[in-house]
C-alpha cells in the first residue's frame, strides 16, 4: 500500500490520458464538423510515432526539432487528406465515409507492416533513461515531456476554437451545419481545417509517445476503437467531453492496470460505452453536435 | 438480364462442376480454398443481407461467426453433441445474440449502431481472450475431434479435407437458397425499401424494425452456423476466429460484388476468394489491395460491379423516346 | 354523418415557437379539402404530425372512430392514412411497379411465412396488386414506364407516381404534401386532373399547398392557416374574401412591397 507506488500509477495514467485526449479530440473535432468516423485516425498516431523514430534514430534530430517536424508533416498530410479524399464523400452518405477511412486504415496499417514488419521499435536516445524527480518519485523525462506537449497542444487548440474566427466557425458549423451554411461560412475551409488539425493532433500525440513506448505499425489499431469509445462516453462530437472521458480512462487503465490485467479494463471500456449508447445516446455530457 | 429457366440451369451446372471437383483432383489446395469460398460466401452473403439490402452498416457479422464457433466447439467437446445439432445450436445462440444488439441499438443513429455492431465484435475477441474459464482464452480450444455426420442411415467420419469440401458447400448451397428466397419475396423488396427510402416505407406500413431485425438475425444465425462448421475444419477455435481480417474481407466482397446484389456478392467472393492465393499475395499486400480497392470503391464506383450495371440499365431507358409523354 | 378524420387540439412547439396551435378540424368522407396559408403557417408541420412522422405536443385526432394519436408512422399508415412528402420520396432503383407493389404489401395481411413460402394466397394476392399499379400509372398518365427504374422521372412525374403509391393501399384518407410545388403548369393541370379523378372514385383527400389558386379551382373546403392557428374553413369563395385570410396573405404582401420583413 505504497502511496509512491498510487501516484506513480496516477501520473502514468495522467500522460497517457493526455495522449488519449489528443487523439479523440481530434477525432471529435473531424467526427463534429464533418459527421465523418475517421477509421485510420490510430493509423496517422502510427505514422507520427513512426516518422518519429526515423528522424531521431536515423537523422539524429534533436527532440523539439522531431516533435515539430511530424506535427507539421501531420497537419500537412491532413490538408492533403481532406483535399484528396474526403472531400468527395462529405455528406455523401455515412457509410461512405466510414468505408472509404476504413480502406485507407487497411492501406496504411498493412502497408506498414509490410514495409516495416511487426517488430516494435524501441527509440533509444541519452535522455530515453533520464529521470525527473517529483518529490520521491521518479518520472521519466519523455512522458513528462509528453505531459508538456499535450499541455501545450490543450492550449493551442481552445486558443483556435474560441480566439479565432476559423475556430469559431468550425464550432459553429459542428453545431449546426444550416445555420453555418446560412451565416456565410465556408464549409469546405472549414472542414479542410478540421482535418488538418485533427490529424495533427493524432501524429503529435505518436511523435511524444514514440519515446515512451514502443514503436510498431499495429499500435495505432489499440488506439482507435478505445478512441472511439472515448467520443462515445464524452459526446459525440463534444470536444471537451472527449478530453475529460479520456483522460479518465488513461487513468482508470493506469491505476487499475496495477492491478488488474489490462484487458479486463479492455472489457470495461467497450461494454461502458455500448451500454452508454443503449442508456444515454448523448454520451456523459452530451452532443457537441445537433441532435 | 438473364430469364429464370436459364439462371436456375446455369446454377446447377455450377454446383455441379463444384461437386464434381473433388472427384476430378486429389489437389487438397483447391479444396481448402473451395472450403475457404463456401465459409466467406456465407458470411459476405449475410452481411449483403444486413447491409446491402436492409441499409445497416455493422461490423457485427464476425462476432457471430465466432460465437456460432466457440458454441459448437464446447458443445461437441464438452456435452458430446453431434456436429449438426451443435453448428445449429451455435446459430441460434448467435441469432439470439444478433436479437439483443438490434432491438436495443436500432432506435440509435446509424452512425451509433456502426459503432456499437464494431465495439460488440471487439467485445467478443476480448472476452474469448479473457473469460478463460468458459474459451480457454488465448490458446482457445485446440485438437477438436474429427466429428461424425449422421446421414441417409450411414455414419460419415469427416476425416479427410474433401469431406469438409462436400459439408461446407452444401451448407453454403442450403444457406444461399434460404437467403435467395427471403430477398426474392417480398420480404427483400421491403428490405430493399427501407434502405433506398425508410421515410417513405414507414408511410407504405413498412415497420423498419421487424425487417432490420430479420435481416440482422438470419445473417446471424448463417453466420453462427458457418462458424460451428468451419471450426472444426480447421480443429481448432481461438480468439483469431474474431479477427478483423474476416470483416476487412467480407465487406470488401460486399462493396466488390455490389451492396444489394444477391449474385454479384456471390460471384466476388468466388473471386476474392481464389484469386489471392492464386496471385501468392503475402497477407498483408492482399489487404492492402483490399483497402486500396475500398477507397476506389467509395470515390469511384459505390454500387460496386452490380451497381454499374444498374446504371447502364438506367441509361438505356434514359436515351431519347419517339413519344415523349 | 360522423367525419371520417376528426382532430382536436393539435399542437406542436418547435424550438420555443408554437407553430401549431390547437388546431380542430374534421374531414368528411369523399371531401376534397384545402390547407393552405402562409410560410411558416405550419401547414406542413399538421401534415407530419397527423401522419406520424412528428411526435404532437398536445391534442388527439381520429381516423373513423380509430384513435390515432401518437402512433408510430406505420401503424398510422396501415390504419388507413397515408401521406406524400413534400421533398418527392421514391424508390429510385425500383421499377415503377416495383414502386406501387411495396406501396400495398404491408396491407394485404399476407405473412411471412406465406411469402416465404410462395402460397397460392400470396400469389393471387400480388397478381391483384399488379393489376392495381398498372390501374393507377395509367389514372396518372405513367403507364408506358411501369418497368422502368423510377430514377428515369422528371421532378413532375415523380410527384405522380408518388399521388399514385398513395393511394395503392386503398387508403381511407389521403394527405398530399405540396403536390404541385415546382411543378410546370401542364402538370399542374395533369395533377388537377388525377386528383379530380381520384375522389371521383371515392378517394378522400387532403391537399397541403402554397398555390392558392390550384387549392381555390380544386378544392370544395378551403382551411386557411395562420401562424399556427385555423383561422377559416369553408368553400373557396367565402375564405377566398374572408378579411382575415386577406389580411394574412395580403399583410405579408404589402410588407413585401414596403421592403419591410426578410427576403
Amino acid at each position: 500500500m505504497d502511496p509512491g507506488f498510487y501516484l506513480q500509477l496516477l501520473l502514468n495514467g495522467i500522460v497517457i490520458g493526455c495522449i488519449y485526449a489528443l487523439i479523440a479530440m481530434g477525432l471529435s473535432l473531424i467526427f463534429g464538423v464533418l459527421e465523418i468516423v475517421n477509421f485510420a485516425h490510430g493509423e496517422f498516431y502510427m505514422l507520427g510515432a513512426m516518422l518519429a523514430y526515423f528522424l531521431t534514430m536515423n537523422l539524429r534530430l534533436g527532440y523539439a526539432a522531431t516533435v515539430l517536424v511530424v506535427t507539421v508533416s501531420a497537419v500537412c498530410l491532413g490538408y492533403v487528406l481532406y483535399e484528396a479524399l474526403l472531400v468527395s464523400v462529405q455528406g455523401g452518405g455515412f457509410e461512405r465515409s466510414i468505408l472509404l477511412t476504413l480502406g485507407l486504415s487497411m492501406v496504411l496499417q498493412n502497408g506498414a507492416v509490410f514495409l516495416f514488419t511487426t517488430t516494435p521499435r524501441m527509440i533509444q536516445t541519452q535522455q530515453s533513461y533520464a529521470n525527473v524527480a517529483v518529490g520521491d518519485l521518479r518520472v521519466s523525462l519523455m512522458r513528462v515531456l509528453a505531459l508538456a506537449l499535450a499541455i501545450l497542444a490543450f492550449a493551442a487548440l481552445y486558443l483556435i476554437l474560441y480566439r479565432t474566427r476559423m475556430g469559431k466557425a468550425m464550432r459553429g458549423v459542428a453545431q449546426s451545419r444550416e445555420a453555418a451554411l446560412m451565416v456565410g461560412i465556408d464549409p469546405r475551409a472549414v472542414s479542410r481545417l478540421a482535418v488538418a488539425i485533427g490529424i495533427g493532433l493524432s501524429g503529435l500525440a505518436g511523435a511524444a509517445l514514440a519515446p515512451v513506448y514502443a514503436v510498431h505499425p499495429l499500435m495505432g489499431a489499440s488506439f482507435v476503437f478505445k478512441a472511439f469509445a472515448i467520443i462515445i462516453l464524452g459526446g459525440l462530437g463534444n470536444i471537451a467531453g472527449a478530453a475529460i472521458a479520456a483522460l479518465g480512462l488513461g487513468v482508470l487503465e493506469s491505476v487499475m492496470g496495477g492491478f488488474l490485467p489490462v484487458v479486463m479494463v479492455d472489457a470495461l471500456v467497450f461494454s461502458s460505452m455500448i451500454a452508454m449508447l443503449l442508456v444515454r445516446p448523448q454520451g456523459l455530457f452530451g452532443r457537441g453536435v445537433r441532435v | 438480364m438473364r430469364s429464370g429457366p436459364t439462371r436456375i440451369l446455369l446454377v446447377l451446372l455450377a454446383l455441379a462442376a463444384l461437386f464434381a471437383i473433388p472427384r476430378l483432383t486429389g489437389n487438397e489446395y483447391l479444396l481448402a480454398l473451395g472450403v475457404s469460398f463456401a465459409m466467406f460466401s456465407v458470411l459476405a452473403g449475410g452481411l449483403n443481407l444486413v447491409y446491402g439490402y436492409t441499409g445497416l452498416l455493422s461490423f457485427a457479422q464476425v462476432g457471430f461467426f465466432g460465437i456460432g464457433g466457440y458454441t459448437a466447439a464446447l458443445l461437441v467437446t464438452e456435452q458430446g453433441w453431434p456436429l449438426w445439432s451443435a453448428a445449429a445450436a451455435g446459430g441460434a445462440l448467435a441469432a439470439l445474440v444478433g436479437l439483443v444488439i438490434g432491438y436495443s441499438s436500432l432506435r440509435l443513429s446509424r452512425h451509433a449502431f456502426a459503432i456499437v455492431s464494431l465495439s460488440f465484435a471487439l467485445l467478443c475477441m476480448i472476452v474469448a481472450r479473457d473469460w478463460v474459464s468458459l474459451t480457454r482464452g488465448a490458446m482457445g480450444i485446440p485438437g477438436l475431434p474429427v466429428p461424425t455426420l449422421a446421414l441417409f442411415g450411414r455414419e460419415w467420419r469427416l476425416s479427410r479435407p474433401a469431406d469438409f469440401y462436400y459439408l461446407l458447400l452444401s451448407f453454403a448451397t442450403a444457406a444461399h437458397a434460404l437467403m435467395y428466397l427471403v430477398v426474392s419475396s417480398r420480404l427483400g423488396r421491403a428490405m430493399r425499401a427501407i434502405r433506398l427510402n425508410e421515410p417513405l416505407a414507414q408511410s407504405q406500413g413498412i415497420d423498419p424494425l421487424r425487417y432490420k431485425l430479420l435481416a440482422l438475425a438470419l445473417s446471424a444465425l448463417l453466420a453462427g452456423m458457418v462458424g460451428g462448421l468451419f471450426v472444426f475444419y480447421l480443429t481448432i477455435v481461438d480468439p483469431s476466429i474474431f479477427d478483423f481480417y474476416y470483416t476487412e474481407t467480407m465487406l470488401i466482397m460486399v462493396i466488390l460484388g455490389g451492396p444489394g446484389s444477391f449474385w454479384g456478392v456471390l460471384a466476388s467472393s468466388a473471386a476474392l476468394a481464389a484469386l489471392p492465393d492464386l496471385l501468392r499475395f503475402t497477407t498483408d499486400l492482399r489487404m492492402v489491395l483490399y483497402g486500396a480497392i475500398l477507397i476506389a470503391a467509395m470515390l469511384l464506383f459505390p454500387g460496386g460491379v452490380a451497381g454499374w450495371v444498374q446504371r447502364r440499365r438506367l441509361q438505356n431507358w434514359r436515351r431519347p423516346r419517339v413519344n415523349a409523354s | 354523418m360522423t367525419a371520417l378524420l376528426e382532430v382536436r387540439g393539435l399542437t406542436k412547439h418547435y424550438l420555443g415557437l408554437t407553430a401549431v396551435d390547437r388546431v380542430d378540424f374534421d374531414v368528411e368522407p369523399g371531401a376534397v379539402v384545402g390547407l393552405i396559408g402562409p410560410n411558416g403557417s405550419g401547414k406542413s408541420t399538421i401534415v407530419d404530425c397527423l401522419s406520424g412522422f412528428q411526435p404532437a405536443d398536445g391534442g388527439r385526432w381520429r381516423l373513423d372512430g380509430r384513435e390515432l394519436t401518437d402512433l408510430p408512422a406505420h401503424r398510422i399508415a396501415r390504419a388507413g392514412l397515408t401521406r406524400t412528402f413534400q421533398t418527392v420520396r421514391a424508390y429510385d432503383e425500383l421499377t415503377l411497379l416495383d414502386n406501387l407493389r411495396v406501396a400495398a404489401q404491408e396491407e394485404d395481411g399476407v405473412g411471412w411465412l406465406a411469402a416465404l413460402l410462395r402460397t397460392g394466397r400470396l400469389r393471387s394476392v400480388e397478381a391483384a396488386a399488379e393489376a392495381r399499379s398498372r390501374e393507377l400509372l395509367e389514372t396518372v398518365g405513367l403507364g408506358e414506364y411501369a418497368q422502368a427504374p423510377a430514377a428515369v422521372l422528371s421532378y413532375g412525374q415523380r410527384k405522380l407516381l408518388a399521388i399514385a403509391a398513395a393511394m395503392m393501399a386503398r387508403p381511407r384518407l389521403v394527405l398530399l404534401d405540396e403536390p404541385v410545388a415546382g411543378v410546370n403548369p401542364t402538370m399542374i393541370r395533369r395533377v388537377e386532373r388525377v386528383i379530380a379523378q381520384l375522389n371521383a372514385e371515392g378517394a378522400t383527400l387532403v391537399i397541403v399547398e402554397h398555390n392558392v389558386d390550384f387549392i381555390m379551382s380544386l378544392c370544395r373546403r378551403v382551411i386557411v392557416l395562420e401562424e399556427g392557428q385555423k383561422i377559416a374553413d369553408g368553400p373557396p369563395g367565402l375564405v377566398r374574401s374572408d378579411p382575415r385570410v386577406l389580411a394574412a396573405y395580403l399583410g405579408q404582401r404589402r410588407a413585401a412591397e414596403l421592403g419591410h420583413g426578410r427576403a
